[in-house]
């Protein structure tokens, strides 16, 4: 068991990083990919023990990246402000589109799927490390 | 049609009432469940035909998404493109409530 999810987990990690990064060019996206890259991380607690899980990715840098990745979501849609649109805005706020098709394209779409992935992923892992440990 | 099913149901009523002693507050909760799942039924069996596309889903707002969302977005994925350029609002709130729900597991779970 620890053997193969020692050999398994960096295939999904790889796998999650991958369909948040094609996001807007294949099926997938923040929430799907972010679920995944989570899911590797539980499977290493559960696999091993809660501390070795916690050696991964402490509660201090979840918590950060947690309220970084929806700080990072608002902050896209302020930085279109500033750029001249509404907010969250994507082509009029004149984000590179790129050529589309292309991993570099969609402006804004990349960014905010990329900070939504990173949310998604430590809401996962927090939310299993504080059930798991109960009230201590 | 209807009077048949009438005079079934109140003989059902005072056959499950009297004989079998099954309590008034009960056999409500019963006739209303079957009222709901009979309304359920009917609105699912009223339903446009999937897919058809005759079905009033399909408008003039998939058409503009379908036709220019790839020039507009510059995302090849049309889903994408609608959650998170324009419905990028909603898709902040979803966010939004994955936040809160973390921040309520852990008021709940580490308050000393």
């Amino acid at each position: 068991m620890r053997i193969t999810s020692r050999l398994v987990a960096p295939f999904i990690q790889i796998y999650g990083i991958y369909v948040i990064l094609h996001g807007h060019l294949s099926p997938g996206g923040g929430f799907s990919g972010g679920a995944i890259f989570g899911a590797s991380l539980v499977l290493i607690a559960l696999s091993f023990n809660l501390e070795a899980g916690v050696k991964q990715i402490s509660h201090q840098t979840a918590s950060i990246l947690e309220s970084g990745g929806a700080f990072g979501y608002v902050l896209t849609g302020l930085v279109a402000i500033v750029l001249g649109g509404n907010y969250l805005a994507n082509r009029a706020a004149g984000f590179p589109m790129g050529q589309a098709g292309q991993l570099f394209s969609g402006g804004a779409i990349l960014i905010i799927t990329v900070f939504v992935g990173i949310k998604v992923a430590s809401t996962i892992v927090t939310l299993f490390y504080n059930i798991i440990e109960g009230e201590k | 049609m209807l009077y048949i099913i009438i005079i079934f149901i109140i003989i059902l009523t005072l056959f499950l009432r009297f004989i079998l002693g099954v309590e008034a507050r009960t056999l409500l909760t019963f006739y209303l469940l079957g009222l709901i799942i009979f309304l359920f039924s009917f609105t699912v069996a009223e339903m446009p035909p999937f897919g058809s596309p005759d079905n009033p889903a399909f408008n003039e707002v998939p058409r503009r998404y379908l036709e220019s969302g790839v020039t507009e977005t510059g995302a090849v994925n049309i889903i994408s493109s609608v959650i998170i350029d324009y419905r990028a609002f909603d898709t902040l709130g979803e966010a939004t409530v994955l936040f809160v729900a973390i921040a309520a597991v852990i008021a709940t779970l580490k308050s000393h």
